[in-house]
Order: structure tokens, then sequence, then C-alpha cells
């Protein structure tokens, strides 16, 4: 039996940070200004919040960074290896090896068992799945009994918990989060974001995640703070009250 | 709340249009169908010849069967000679004129026939002299003819037949050739040749006139038309003014416009069957697209009715927008089927369609009605759950199948298969009508049973699976097994098309074939002879062509028509059909397949009867029929004979002796000629057609006139299926793109786990292929029972006849269809970035 550790991301170019953006611009037709000059750097084994008032950019970075939106300008690497100018092809098949998602709505394949959706991303790869990993995932995620049911089947945290597990089943060099706790309720969301901070501290798992919950934001160990498309701040572990003071300021501006 | 439909609708596009298409289509046919039904009540035939009489007196042309639709009779009947008199009498009465018409045509100098008669047809171009009065201010030169060898000539025939008033002409009256002398030119607008009124009197109407035509004194038209009703009412006589003595001037056209409400109503079953299948289909996937935002505003307090109130509001709103090109385009339509029906003989040219307001009215009210209950019964299910759990079901597609629904799917499927014995049990255009009609049936039975059948065979499918298969080919049979209810719509929608192309279809060339086979295998004789030049067969040409070297046997055939009126099931019916009138020489021409009884037989009031009719019927050599004659005469006639092949002869044929005094020329049309197979005895024969005028020599077996053979109604309900088909096709191609473009939220979220463009096209591709697949087992099972059973009936062999390519050609559409309206929403909607597709969703 390997130990916890040893699953962690796969070893290739184990010294770049897992996202690199470097001065990135977004600019959607019509002249909005989603992103102006964006430099953000997340490394390995990190919790990364990013948090700010509605239109402030915080969805846009996060799908720049995850290489599904392309920026107008800059440059974005994700695991060291630079996605500008790659096709879509070539660039889902990155995702698809270095990159997980965890959606608000969970978006699990409804026609598909549990275990189903847990390994497609394996299957999508043409990869056959490593048993030892997908039952540590799954006992991890704490859906053991569960593999057989249709996603219908389950309770919405439940749902998550699936959907966490195949983030992390091809196992990537970041993961993802795009408000993962906005459709649970208070005590499911708490359970949700204590088993992404253990996957980071237990697995060296790297994870990014948009919210604009400064309770679950305070989980993380760094917060980005976002406003007018820019980086406003950085924060090292703030406390949930520090958090929601920010954003009041920053929404009231 | 037709705001809020609306504003709703905007964002559902794909769906909608899907929906206005299937309205549109929809509509055209229902107006169309609705035209020619309408027409077939209304149009009265142009007012020519009788334009100048005010009234007009004739015998009725129509049989009333009780408790049914009237029957026209295209054989003339007369009146009394007398009644002219009578009427003449009448107060406000200013000329009365007995009219009479009768075949005549003029030769030239060289025996050519001119063409006579305003009409053009020679059948009807004898009058008596009277009958001038009908001309619209004739000039006449010359005096009225004074003895039975005068006649009088219009302009145009006098000058092309070179001749004067007082000159030699050589006329063939009611055939019968003879030289006579020319009183009179007439000059007026329309024509003719015109004879002595008692010379006209004895060619044409054997003692009686046609009818009698009146006029009047000026603003007496309306009090005379009363008077004469009171004269004429109690004799049975039917008195016409306005643009119903059209009808009376041509009864043949009349009779002819009675095909139309029976082609209607043939249409109209499978036509809304096929409307209400696709209209229905466009609509389930239009409001199945919108049922998260139904559940929502269920969640924000609309009660169920308010919400099925919103759909039916959506879904009228936008039929009836596309009422307003579909209405204009039945029109058309019915212009174009009026056409073809023309062409194909079926109905006189001279009759046109009746244009009003009220089938659009019809088809409006109806296909406002079906889109209304189907709009119902699509959002019923989302609309009575509690607030909640349709707000939550609407995020989990997938449901359990009804097994009520399926059951009752089965079970119609069952009742298709039993209906579909009918061929067998009567070998008639109308039993084989029941194929297609069950093959229709069974679909809708598909429909119901579909998502069971569906969730079935993906399930075993999915458990066959090998455990390494590619993503796509798992996620597509996953999808399949999943989202039964959408794959089971794009399944029984297409296999529709298998089912109702080859039904109908095969059952149209299987009976062409059936038919065709009788005609072909009965006709013993070699040529046919007719006198398209002169309205009816010379007397005298029998003798001729039986002198001709060569001819074994000659004996006349004409074709009229008789209604058989018969008790069944203790209801009087009363059918109309295209009888031949034979002679007892019949039998040396034609093989009818006589099972009993002789043909030789026929003289005096007998009839010979079809052997699958006369087992309907209960009656036998030996028995008595009623029938009505083509002019309406109730007649009592023994059988003498039961022959097998009705199909190509249809159901009754009577002797010349009784048909004599019921038709209209009183002539024979067609003479058929049996030889000894010689050149010399065709050469013979060519040589005595080209030597007299007015005659025509062809192939017995097709005869050009089409004494019998194919049914024209064959090649109208190819037609028909042809357009249909195209509708059909097109709905089901609105459908597969309406549910593709809904499926852009799951096709987002599969791309950011992961799943690459080429490998969700290949996912599509193969869902596509396993619809296709199952759509085209599935119809070719549903269609081959009937068929089989068809094809046992009609051709005593288990396979139908027909194309061999057309299920190949049915299978590659169906393809093409089913990949081309998945590929092109895929990849469009694989364009939009995933993570863009999946927020605006």
């Amino acid at each position: 039996m390997r130990t916890a550790a040893e699953y962690g991301p796969a070893p290739t170019a184990r010294q770049a940070p897992a996202v690199a953006l470097r001065d990135v611009t977004k600019v959607y037709p019509g002249g909005v200004r989603a992103l102006d000059g964006v430099s953000v750097t997340v490394e390995r084994g990190a919790f990364v919040a990013i948090m700010g008032p509605s239109g402030s950019g915080k969805s846009t970075l996060m799908h720049c960074a995850a290489g599904l939106d392309t920026p107008t300008g800059g440059s974005v690497s994700i695991d060291g290896v630079t996605i500008d100018g790659l096709n879509e092809t070539r660039r889902t098949e990155l995702r698809r090896e270095r990159v997980g998602f965890v959606f608000q709505s969970y978006n699990l394949v409804p026609s598909l068992s549990v275990a189903d959706n847990i390994t497609l991303p394996l299957r999508l790869a043409g990869r056959a799945p490593d048993h030892d990993w997908v039952r540590l995932l799954v006992e991890r995620v704490g859906l053991s009994g569960r593999l057989g049911h249709r996603p219908a089947e389950l309770s919405g945290g439940q749902q998550q918990r699936a959907a966490i597990a195949r983030a992390l089943v091809t196992r990537p060099a970041v993961v993802f989060g795009d408000e993962p706790t906005g459709a649970l309720d208070l005590k499911t969301a708490r359970e949700v974001l204590g088993l992404l901070r253990d996957l980071v501290s237990g697995l060296g798992q790297t994870v990014v995640m948009v919210t604009h919950d400064p309770a679950a934001a305070a989980r993380a160990d760094q917060v980005l703070v976002m406003a007018d498309g820019r980086l406003r701040e950085t924060l090292d572990r703030p406390t949930a009250t520090e958090l929601a003071h920010r954003i009041t300021t920053l929404e009231s501006e | 709340m037709l705001h809020l439909a609306l504003r709703m609708a905007r964002h559902r596009i794909a769906a909608l249009l899907a929906v206005a298409c299937a309205a549109l289509g929809g509509a055209a046919f229902v107006t169309g169908i609705g035209v020619l039904a309408e027409s077939g009540f209304r149009s009265h035939a142009p007012v020519e010849r009788l334009a100048r009489a005010d009234v007009v007196v004739s015998a009725a042309q129509t049989y009333h069967p009780k408790g049914g639709l009237a029957i026209g009779l295209p054989e003339r009947a007369r009146v009394p000679r007398e009644l002219t008199a009578r009427l003449a009498r009448l107060p406000g009465v200013t000329a009365a004129v007995g009219d009479v018409s009768f075949p005549a045509a003029v030769l030239d100098r060289h025996g050519a026939v001119l063409p006579a008669g305003d009409t053009g047809d020679p059948a009807v171009a004898g009058h008596g002299w009277s009958s001038t009065a009908l001309l619209d201010h004739p000039r006449v030169s010359g005096a009225a003819p004074a003895g039975p060898g005068d006649v009088a000539l219009d302009t145009r025939t006098a000058a092309a037949a070179g001749v004067a008033p007082g000159g030699q002409v050589t006329v063939v009256a009611a055939g019968r050739r003879a030289t006579y002398r020319v009183s009179a030119v007439i000059g007026a607008a329309g024509g003719g040749v015109f004879f002595t009124d008692a010379t006209a009197a004895n060619l044409g109407g054997r003692g009686r006139v046609d009818l009698v035509a009146l006029r009047t004194a000026p603003g007496a038209r309306d009090s005379v038309a009363e008077r004469t009703r009171a004269v004429a009412g109690p004799a049975g006589l039917v008195v016409s003014t306005g643009a119903a003595r059209g009808d009376v001037e041509s009864p043949d056209a009349m009779a002819g416009r009675s095909v139309l409400p029976l082609l209607a109503g043939s249409l109209a079953g499978v036509t809304l069957l096929v409307a209400g299948f696709i209209v229905g289909g466009s609509l389930a996937v239009s409001i199945g697209a919108q049922r998260r935002d139904l559940a929502l505003l269920r969640a924000v307090g609309a009660t169920p009715k308010q919400v099925r109130r919103l759909a039916a509001a959506q879904a009228v709103a936008v039929s009836g927008a596309a009422l307003v090109p579909g209405i204009p385009l039945g029109y058309l339509l019915a212009d174009r089927l009026g056409w073809l029906l023309v062409f194909a003989g079926m109905l006189p040219s001279s009759l046109p369609l009746t244009y009003s307001p009220l089938p659009a009215i019809a088809a409006a009210l109806l296909l406002l009605l079906v889109v209304r209950v189907s709009a119902w019964c699509a959002a019923l299910r989302t609309s009575r759950m509690a607030a909640t759990e349709a707000v939550a079901e609407s995020r989990s597609e997938p449901r359990t199948p009804s097994t009520r629904r399926a059951f009752a799917g089965f079970l119609l499927m069952g009742g298709a298969a039993v209906l579909s014995v009918a061929p067998l049990l009567t070998r008639t255009q109308e039993g084989a009508a029941v194929t297609a009609l069950a093959g229709i049936l069974a679909t809708i039975g598909l429909g119901l049973a579909g998502p069971v059948v569906v969730g079935r065979i993906s399930g075993a499918l999915a458990r066959r699976l090998p455990a390494r298969v590619s993503a796509p080919t798992c996620l597509a049979v996953a999808n399949s097994r999943g989202y039964t209810l959408r794959v089971a719509g794009a399944v029984t929608t297409l296999a529709m098309a298998v089912v109702f192309t080859l039904t109908y279809a095969l059952t149209q060339t299987t009976l062409l074939k059936a038919t065709s086979d009788d005609v072909e295998s009965a006709t013993r004789a070699q040529y046919t002879m007719t006198a398209p030049g002169l309205g009816g067969l010379p007397d005298d040409l029998a003798a001729a062509v039986r002198a001709t070297p060569g001819v074994r046997a000659t004996a006349p055939v004409t074709t009229t028509t008789v209604i058989w009126t018969y008790t069944m099931f203790g209801d009087d019916e009363a059918d109309s059909h295209s009888a031949p009138i034979l002679t007892p020489a019949a039998s040396s021409v034609l093989d009818l397949g006589v099972r009993s009884g002789d043909l030789a037989d026929l003289t005096g009031a007998t009839v010979a009867v079809d052997a699958d009719a006369a087992r309907l019927r209960k009656v036998s050599v030996g028995g008595t029929v009623s029938l009505v004659l083509g002019d309406g005469a109730p007649v009592e006639a023994r059988v003498v004979a039961i022959y097998s092949r009705g199909l190509g002869f249809g159901p009754v044929a009577i002797s010349r002796d009784l048909a004599t005094g019921h038709t209209t020329t009183g002539l024979d049309q067609s003479l058929l000629i049996r030889t000894d197979g010689s050149d010399a005895a065709g050469r013979g024969l060519a040589a005595l057609a080209s030597s007299r005028p007015g005659l025509a020599l062809g192939r017995a077996y097709g005869a050009p006139d089409g004494a019998y053979g194919v049914p024209p109604e064959l090649w109208i309900n190819i037609a028909i299926l042809a357009v249909l088909l195209g509708y059909l096709l097109l709905g089901i191609a609105n459908k597969l793109v309406a549910s593709t473009v809904q499926r852009r939220h799951e096709i987002a979220a599969l791309q950011l786990i992961g799943a690459t463009p080429g490998q969700i096209r290949s996912m599509m591709r193969r869902e596509a292929a396993l619809i296709c697949v199952v759509a085209l087992g599935t119809g070719l099972l549903l269609s081959v029972v009937p068929l089989v059973l068809l094809a046992t009936g009609f051709l005593h062999r288990p396979w139908p006849a027909g194309p061999l390519w057309l299920f190949p050609a049915i299978a590659a559409v169906v393809a093409g269809i089913a990949f081309l309206t998945m590929e092109v929403p895929t990849r469009r909607a694989l364009r939009t970035p995933p993570a863009e597709a999946l927020t605006r969703a």
C-alpha cells in the first residue's frame, strides 16, 4: 500500500508553478475590459480563493487561468506549459491531463453511474483507471456505498463530492472550483470545503476557487481580491470577518 | 399571459421554428383538402350553352342514398318532350326550348372529321333547330332545316367544310353516316350541327329531350322558376337557375366532381394523422425545452392551470403566425392538386375548384385545436407537480418511462396488426387502403411504447458493451439509455417516415401490379378500335371489322357508372362503381376469370359480378342485384356469371341490353378485336381505321381512352404520398434539430471535463447511428406484417410488388436526416466556448 503523498500530482515539471498568468488582459466584444493586466502565480500545493464583487472579473480570471477562455493579451501557463495559441482540441487535452473542475451545479452526466462519472475523464483520455487511486479517492470523498447510483439519486452534497472525485481522478496539476459551495446548505458547504482543504493538505493538491462567500474564502491559504478587472490585493490566511469587511468596502466604492 | 409566453418563447427559437413549420405544413394540407371537399359540393361546371336560358328543367342527375352523400349520375337522364309545350304556356315564359344533344361530326371533302360544336366534344355536337334559340344573337343566312335531309351548320364548321347554304355535306350523326343539304349557316359564338327537331328527337332523344330551357320576360325569372317547380317537382324533375345550370349542361362534369369529396375523405385521415403527429411531436420538444422555465414559474406562484395556459398561449401564438403563410399555400396546393386530377382524367377540365374562406376557417380551427390539446398534454406533467419538485426534476432530466403508456402503445400495435388482415378478406382498393392506415397506427403505438422499447434495447446494449470500449461509444450508449424519452422521440419520428413510405408506396405498387395483372391476363384481344372524332362508334363498324381478314372475334366494351344498392348488417348501402358494358360476345375477347355461370348469358337485364363483391353482398348466379344505372334508372338485374378479376374490371359488369337507353350517347365506345395474330390482320385493321373518318386503332391493353385499366387514383395517391413525405421529413428534421440544440449545456459540461470536440462529435454520431438502426429496424418490422398480408391477399405471394431500391433509399434518407440533424447543431454548439455555454444555460 502506497502512502497518500505518493498519489500527488504527476511528476512533470515539478519545479514549475501550477498556474502562472502574466499581464493577462481580456476585452470582450463591445469594449468591456473584464481583465486589465492581471499577473498571478499559484504555487503547487496552494489553496487559493478569488474574491470580488459581481463583475469584478473573478470568473473571467478563472476561465482564462483554466484555459477555458482565451485572453486578449498576456500569457497563461499551466503546469509549465504555455497554452497561448493552442487550438481547442490541444487545450482540451491539456485540461484533461492537468486541470480538474468543480462547478456550482455539479454537472455530472445524469445517464452515467457515479463510478462511471468519476472515471469519465480517464476514459476520455483513453487511459485505464488506476483502481487503487480511484478507491482511495472514493473513500476520501465518502461515496464508497454509492458508486452504482445515478446522480439524480444523490443529495446535492453527495453530487458535489462525486464531482470533486471526478476532478481529481486524473491527478491534475490544479483543480478549479467555480462557486463549488454555492448551491449547498451551510452544513454541507462546510463539509465540502473541509474536503477540499483536506485534499490540499493531505494529497498535496492545488486548488483555485472562485467564491463570494467570505466564510468559504477564509478556508484558503491565500485570497486574491479582484475589482474592476484588476487584482486589488492578496491576503494571506485572512479571517472571514476581515474578508467580509474588505468586500463591503470594495462594493461601496 | 400572452406577453409573458412570447417573451419566454424568444429564447427557444429552434424548437418554436419546428412548431411553426409543422403548423404551416399542416395548415396547407388541411386547407388544400378542404378546398377539394368544398369544390365537391359547391363547384359548378361553367354555364356555356345554357347561358341565355333563365330557367332550366331537367331530370335529377344525382342519386341520394339513405343517409349518405349524394352521388352524381354521369349519363344524361331525359325528360318527356311534351313538357316543353306545357312549360311554354306558363305566364312569364317568352320561349321554351326542348334541347337535345347527340353525337354528330361533320366531314370535310376528303372525309376527315372537322372539330364540331362549341365544346369541341363530338358526343354532344348535334342539336335540334329549336336549340338555336339558346345562341347569343345568331345571324342566320338561309332557312331552317325543313326535312330529315337538311342541316344547319355554324359559320366556322361550314367554312372548314367549304360549303354554303344549298351545298351538300357528309355528317356522321348518332353513329349513322349520311349526306345532308345545308339549309342555313349560323353566325354565333356557339355552334354545332342543327337538324330539324323531329330528326334530332329520333337521333338523340329517342322521343325525349335532354332538358327544357326557358327564357323569361324581364324580371320574371324567379316567379317562373317558382311556377315551374310546381309543375316539374311532382314529376321528380329539377329546376335550375344561375350557376347550377352548368351542372345540368354537363352531367358528366357534375358527376366528376363527386370524386372530390371521396378523395378528400380518403386523404383527410392520413393527412390529419401525419399533421397531428408532426405538430404534437414538435410541441412536445418545444415545451420540454421550457420545462425548467415553466417549473420556475410554478415556484414563483403560478397555478398549474396558469402554466398550462401559458404553454398553450405560446403554442397557439406561434402556430397562428404560421397559419398566415400556410393557408395561402393550401389554396395553391389545391390548385396544383386540381390540375393533377384533371391531368389524370379524374376530374373534367371544365370544372373549376371553389375557393371560399370556408376551408381556411376550418383548417385554422382544426389546427389550433390540435395545437392547444398537444400543448396542454405536453405541459400537463410539469404543471401538475409540486412547485419545488418541478424545479428539482427540471434538473435531472431522465425519468422512468410510464408502463401504462407503453401498454397502450403495445395494444395499439396489436390492434394495427389485426386491422391489417383486411386485404386478405377483401381484394379491393378499400381493402388495400387499410394496410397503410394500419402502418401509421402501429407507428403511433410505437410512439407510446417507444421509451420502454428504447430503454430495453439500450439497456441490453449497455450490458453487452465490453468494458474497454471508447469513451464516445460508452457515452452514446449511456445517453440513449438515460434519455429514453428524447431518443424514443427521434426513433419514432424516423420510424414513422420508414413505415409511411414503405406501406403507402408498396400498397400502391402492389395494387398497381395486381390490377394490371388482372387486366393483362384478362385481355385476349390484341387491338381496340375507338372513334374519338365521332363521339361513339359508327353502327356499321363492327361488321366491317369482322370482315377484315385475320379477325377472329370482336366485342364492344363501353364504360359507364352504376350504383349498387344492397343491405349489409341491416344498413342500406349504395356504392358507385365504374362498370363495363359487355355483350354476350365479351368472352371471346376478355377472360374475366369466370368462376361460375357464363358471360354468354349477358342478354336482357343481366349482370356479371366480381367474386369478392358477390361474397360480401351475398349474391350468386341466378340471384338478383339492385342497381341504379348511370342515368338514375333503378333496375333489378339477374346475375349470370361470377368472375374473379374484379380489381381490373370493377365489382360489376352489365349487359348491353340493360344499359341501352341509359347512356348519354347510346353508342358503343370501343371495340375489342382478337385477330389470328398475323401482321396482315394488323395491317388490315390499320387500313380500315384510316379509310374511315374519326377512328383510332390502339393496342388492346392500356387502351388510350381508358375503357378499363390502371385506376388513375393510384397515380394521385403516389403524388400525394411524395408531398406528404416531404412534409413529414421536414417535420422530423426540425424536431431533431430542436432536440439537439437543447443539448448545448450537456455538451459544454462534457467539454469541461475533458472531452475534445472530436470526441463529442463522435459521441453524437454514435447516438445518431443507434437511433438510425433502431428506427429502421422497428420501422421495417412494423411495415412487414401489413405488407405481407397485403401481398398474400393481392398477389398470392408473401412479398409485395414495388421497386427494390425503396428500402435502401428510405434508409439512406433516414440516416442522412439523423446524422445531419445531430451533426450540424453539434458543430454549432461546439463553436461557443464551453464556459460561456454553461453560464448561458
